[in-house]
Parts: structure tokens; C-alpha cells; sequence
């Protein structure tokens, strides 16, 4: 018997969810974090993606963690001469009102106060947080994982330990379970901050990012396929600009990215004609940090078959090489894991199990998980470098419409559905709590309203003057209601779509070339009374009562 | 940036982050092995890193961000990457 049942190392955006489950299962939970406070060695250019929200834990989904924007399109910007300005823009990925704001297709948010906030969850849950504290190995006893040693040397006993490190994996290097990756694999980012003021942020950004792609000789962007282009995210009263680039170019040469990042920023910032014009004067520089992250990881045959759990221990998240290939993003993949990690954990305890064999059935979820595995295998971003290869602009358009465009429902259509089929099909209700956190959501950000006195934006609850519409408190209880009723039929529709998720990413491929068209054309004729729509949804929601959204 | 804990370094090199001292020597270069190729130099954000007499070395660590590049670019495995100590290294608010 260790000190703990569960020990789970690192604080980050995994490992307090975890942290949380463990707890509430009644299993006694130590999370060690390296750093002095949680999440100020966490650096991202962060939009997490709604899947992340919706199918990962609940506590977050019906919670109000700190959000710094709610995002509903991107505006993809191909630079085909920065000098002349000269670029097209592709912004056909976007959710259509009156639908958005208020339904979000993520969420953007600074890295400390969120994990933060869901390490104060874990707490609340019962776990104990010992920070600075840095775990170096792990300790070994009869071929199994029984604990953790600390940089002091300490020993700390546990039955089981979830590894939630983060990317450069230090420890189950140490422990023999995984091997470090190769730097082709691995991508640098470069994130500047810059504060700016709400209302130009709402007028310029309003809910959309902006990213660019440029070609090489142009000298704004890292090369394309070999990282990022630019990437620029609106947050409440700033925005993050990130560019990252791989550590090692297909030519085997390692760049001198130190020289290069920084002519890529100054080139943007001082020719980007929407920079200089609508960002430069209202923006002031912040921060600059940045992070090495495994951005290709996933497309790797033998690095994506690296064990994820060996006898005692489970890797979740970036220790697990869960970032995605597309998006770039790791968080939905790190509270998925976790989620999954902690519901095993639990099981091989209760079993009193914790064999290779038995925890192999994390690795199988993980692998029967449609997003996880949809999010590790997206080529788009890896085949830019062809585009950029052969400075073709026709496949530098279709790849950009395939990842960051409306092309991309031909890749995500499948998994989104079959997961929310299987959310539906575990308990129908689901779809009122989604309802709801939706709307808390945008609620929230309006007006600054977070649990947690950490936020940046501090807690403004009970905007002043606040008018709630009786009626629409009623048509939102009457709709709650109505799906309520609608569960029998939406489990059975739920269960009928199941199967036929797999034929809608490749009738997607073969339609949308007509539909595109159609769509446009409707978004277009439809526009006024859309904005007219979307903005009473708006003045409805923020001015509501909270606790009709809440779960 | 007022953050609890301890005293920090700031740098105008890079604004928003915070150094906190102590780390040790978290990163280390193994001269036997270093081949002098300097890819760990042209890497390094933080400017760690020069190559003299045909080998690295590291300048200092101040402004380390702890992204482990040069460690993963060291096609000898040359470098040695461990963390800081425990609460020590950079930190910032706007990650």
C-alpha cells in the first residue's frame, strides 16, 4: 500500500482533471506541479476546440472556468506578396448567425488562470497540490510503477501514478517507457501578447481568428508544412500572435530560427497591411515567450506506437504525443486522456490490478476514441510543404479550405458526429447541459463572470442595469423542457446515425463542392435578418438571469 | 508582474516573463560528445548558447524558457535536459 492510491505529476491542463476524478472516486490524489504556482510554465496561443468542451469533462462543461473570448470563424489570409499587400482570404469556416456569438466553435483563454481554476476544482475535490516540487523518476519496484522520486530524492509511494508531464516527457524517458522525439517532429513556438483595447478588439476581431500563410521567399511566415504561419487570436482586452516552425526542415538542416522568428515578426508587423493599420496603433506589446510543442507526433507511425501506460503508470496528454496534427491544439486531447486515464486508474485499484495487461484498456479507448485519432492523423498542415514545394497556388488554396476552411467538414464531420452520438446515446440529457453551456458561456464572458478571483478580468457579476426579458426566460425553460422530451426519440436517432457517421466525411468530400455555393448564396441573402437575430440573442442572453443556465 | 512567491528577474529583452533564480544547472553540455555543429545555438530564442573552440557552451541560463529545442536538435545527445529546481526558472501570466 503506498502514502496515495494516485499520483498524478503535473498541473497543467491534464493533470487536474485527473486529479478531480480520482478524488471524487474517494481514492486518496497527491498532483505534484514543478512550478512555484500553477500554470505560469504554460504557454500556448490558445483556442480550445468546442469537442474539447463538449465531449471532455463534465465539471468543465458545466462549470465557469475563465474564458478570455468566445471564437466563431477563422479569416485565413494567403499572402501571395507582402510588399504589394497583395492576399486572398478564405473565411468560409465560420458559424453562421444567428447562431454565433452565442454558440462558439472554442473557446479562447489564457493558460494560467484555466489551469488554475481546474486545480482548484481538484483541490475542492479532495486532491492534494504540492508545488514546487519536480518529479525526476519514478520509483520501480517488481517491474511495476509504485510511486514517484523527487528532485530531493524523496520517494513518494502510490499504487498507481498518471503522468501528465507535458511534452518533453522527462520522466517516462527516465522510467524507459517512451523515447525523445526528433526534431522534425517537434515545432517552436513564438507567442508575443499584446494588450489592446475591447472595443477595437470587438470591432476589428470580433469573434474570429485570423491566421496567414505565406510562401517562404516572402519572409512573413515560417515555411509552410513546417510549423505554423502566423496566427493571431483575439482575447478579451488583448491578443496572442503566435508563429511556430519545425526544428528541423525536410532538407535534415536545422534552422536558425532565433534569426528568422524574429524577421518573420518584424516583416508582419511592419507590412501586414491589416497589422499596421487596424492592430499596430492600438496595440502594446506585453509579452513574448515561447514553447516547444509536438506538433506532428501524430503522423509518425512508430512515435504515435510508443506505449502509453506501462505497469503502474499511465501517460496522459503532451506526455502521451495527444497533440493534434491540424489544429495544433493539445487541450481537448489532454482533458479527454485524463478523463480516460482516471476512470482506469480507478478500475485497476478497485481490481486491485494495476498490470500492463490491465491498464491496457486505456490505450484501447484512446485508440477507439473518433476525435483522439482524428486529431492525430490530419495531414493539411504537414502537406503545405508540397503546396510550398512546387509554389502552387491552387494546392495552397485547397489545403488551407481542407483544414482551416468549410473544406474541413470532409475530415471532421465523421468523428464530431460518432462522439456526440455516443454522448447522446450514454445519457440523452446531455444535449440540455450543452444547451446550457452555451449560453452560460457566452454569459460569462460578457460580463467578466468566472469563478475564480484569478481572472484577469475580475468578477463583474450583476452587470449594472441588467433588464431580464420574462419571455425569454420562458422560451429557454420551454425549449429545456421540450428536449427533455424529445429523448426517447433523439437516443433513437442517436443510435440510427451511430453507424451511418462513418459515410458522411466522404459524402461531405463529394458534395460540399456543390453545396458552397448554395450555402454562400443563402448566407448571404439571409445576412440582415441573421445580424438582426444574432444580436437580439445577444441582448438576451447577457441580460438573463445566470442561474437559468446553470446545471 | 506581482505574482506571489519569490523575487524575480525581468528582462526588456523579453517583457511579461519573470526569472526566478536558483534553477541550478538544469541544462548541461557534454564536450566529449559535442561535435561543435551549433545547432543548439541557432535554436535557442534565449541566445544560450556559443560555439567556441569548436565546442558549445553555454553562456548562461537567465533567460531559459526551458523549451528543451537545443536538447531535442542535438543529434550526439550531447545536451543534458533536466527541469529546474522545484519553483525556480521562468515564469509569466500570459502563457
Amino acid at each position: 500500500m503506498g502514502e496515495y492510491d494516485v499520483i498524478i505529476i503535473g498541473a497543467g491542463f491534464a493533470g487536474p482533471v485527473a486529479a478531480k476524478k480520482c478524488a471524487d472516486a474517494g481514492l486518496r490524489t497527491l498532483m505534484t506541479e514543478r512550478s512555484e504556482n500553477v500554470g505560469e510554465k504554460v504557454i500556448s496561443g490558445l483556442t480550445i476546440p468546442i469537442y474539447g468542451f463538449l465531449f471532455g469533462p463534465s465539471f468543465i462543461r458545466d462549470g465557469n472556468p475563465p474564458i478570455e473570448r468566445p471564437v466563431d470563424g477563422i479569416i485565413n489570409y494567403i499572402i501571395k506578396d507582402i510588399e504589394q499587400g497583395d492576399m486572398e482570404i478564405d473565411d468560409s469556416l465560420k458559424i453562421p448567425k444567428p447562431f454565433s456569438p452565442v454558440y462558439a466553435f472554442g473557446y479562447n483563454a489564457y493558460c494560467k488562470p484555466f489551469c488554475e481554476w481546474e486545480a482548484r476544482k481538484a483541490i475542492e475535490a479532495g486532491a492534494e497540490l504540492r508545488t514546487s516540487t519536480v518529479v525526476t523518476d519514478v520509483i520501480m519496484e517488481a517491474g511495476c510503477v509504485q510511486g514517484v522520486i523527487t528532485e530531493t530524492g524523496e520517494k513518494i509511494r502510490s499504487r498507481i501514478v498518471i503522468d501528465a508531464e507535458g511534452s518533453q516527457g522527462l520522466v517516462a524517458l527516465k522510467a524507459g517507457v517512451r523515447k525523445r522525439y526528433p526534431p522534425e517532429t517537434i515545432s517552436l513556438a513564438d507567442v508575443y501578447d499584446y494588450e489592446m483595447p475591447k472595443d477595437r478588439l470587438d470591432e476589428i476581431f470580433g469573434f474570429s481568428l485570423r491566421f496567414c500563410w505565406g510562401w517562404d521567399e516572402q519572409r512573413c511566415a515560417p515555411p509552410l508544412g513546417h510549423g505554423n504561419g502566423l496566427m493571431v487570436w483575439p482575447y478579451r482586452e488583448s491578443i496572442h500572435y503566435m508563429h511556430d516552425q519545425c526544428l528541423r526542415m525536410d532538407s535534415a538542416n536545422v534552422p536558425n530560427l532565433r534569426k528568422l522568428l524574429s524577421e518573420y515578426h518584424g516583416n508582419i508587423t511592419s507590412k501586414l497591411p491589416w497589422w499596421k493599420e487596424d492592430v499596430a496603433p492600438h496595440a502594446r506589446l506585453r509579452a513574448h515567450m515561447w514553447e516547444g510543442f509536438e506538433i506532428f507526433v501524430g503522423l509518425n507511425q512508430e512515435l504515435r506506437s510508443m506505449p502509453n501506460h506501462t505497469d503502474g503508470m499511465i501517460l496522459v496528454g503532451d506526455a502521451a504525443g495527444l497533440e493534434s496534427t491540424e489544429l495544433c491544439d493539445g487541450v481537448p486531447q489532454a482533458w479527454i486522456s485524463a478523463d480516460m486515464a482516471a476512470d482506469v486508474a480507478i478500475e485497476a485499484l478497485k481490481a486491485n490490478n494495476t498490470s500492463r495487461s490491465f491498464l491496457s484498456r486505456y490505450d484501447k479507448r484512446i485508440k477507439a476514441h473518433p476525435i483522439l485519432q482524428w486529431s492525430m492523423s490530419g495531414t493539411n498542415r504537414f502537406n503545405l510543404r508540397y503546396a510550398q514545394q512546387e509554389h502552387d497556388l491552387a494546392k495552397l488554396r485547397r489545403y488551407v479550405h481542407d483544414g482551416w476552411g468549410l473544406g474541413a467538414l470532409a475530415h471532421l464531420s465523421t468523428p464530431l458526429v460518432k462522439t456526440a452520438c455516443r454522448h447522446v446515446m450514454a445519457n440523452p440529457l446531455i444535449l440540455m447541459k450543452w444547451r446550457k453551456m452555451f449560453h452560460r458561456y457566452y454569459f460569462n464572458w460578457h460580463h467578466g463572470r468566472f469563478d475564480y478571483s484569478g481572472a484577469p478580468a475580475g468578477s463583474r457579476e450583476g452587470a449594472r442595469g441588467r433588464k431580464e426579458d420574462a419571455r425569454f426566460r420562458a422560451s429557454f425553460r420551454t425549449k429545456q423542457i421540450l428536449l427533455a422530451a424529445l429523448t426517447p426519440l433523439l437516443w433513437v436517432l442517436a443510435m440510427l446515425s451511430y453507424p451511418l457517421a462513418g459515410t458522411l466525411n466522404p459524402a461531405m468530400k463529394v458534395l460540399l463542392p456543390a453545396i458552397e455555393p448554395v450555402y454562400a448564396a443563402i448566407l448571404r441573402i439571409t445576412a440582415r435578418l441573421a445580424g438582426w437575430l444574432s444580436r437580439r440573442k445577444v441582448s438576451l442572453v447577457v441580460n438573463s438571469d445566470p442561474s437559468l443556465f446553470e446545471v | 508582474m506581482g505574482m506571489k512567491g519569490k523575487t524575480a528577474r525581468v528582462s526588456e529583452k523579453f517583457p511579461g516573463v519573470e526569472w526566478v533564480e536558483g534553477t541550478g544547472s538544469f541544462i548541461t553540455v557534454d564536450t566529449q560528445r559535442c561535435t561543435g555543429c551549433g545547432n543548439c545555438m541557432k535554436v535557442c530564442l534565449a541566445d544560450c548558447y556559443e560555439v567556441a573552440g569548436g565546442k558549445a557552451r553555454i553562456k548562461g541560463l537567465d533567460l531559459c524558457m526551458e523549451c528543451g529545442s537545443c536538447w531535442y536538435v542535438c543529434a550526439e545527445e550531447a545536451i543534458a535536459f533536466t527541469w529546474p529546481k522545484g519553483g525556480t526558472g521562468f515564469r509569466t501570466r500570459w502563457g
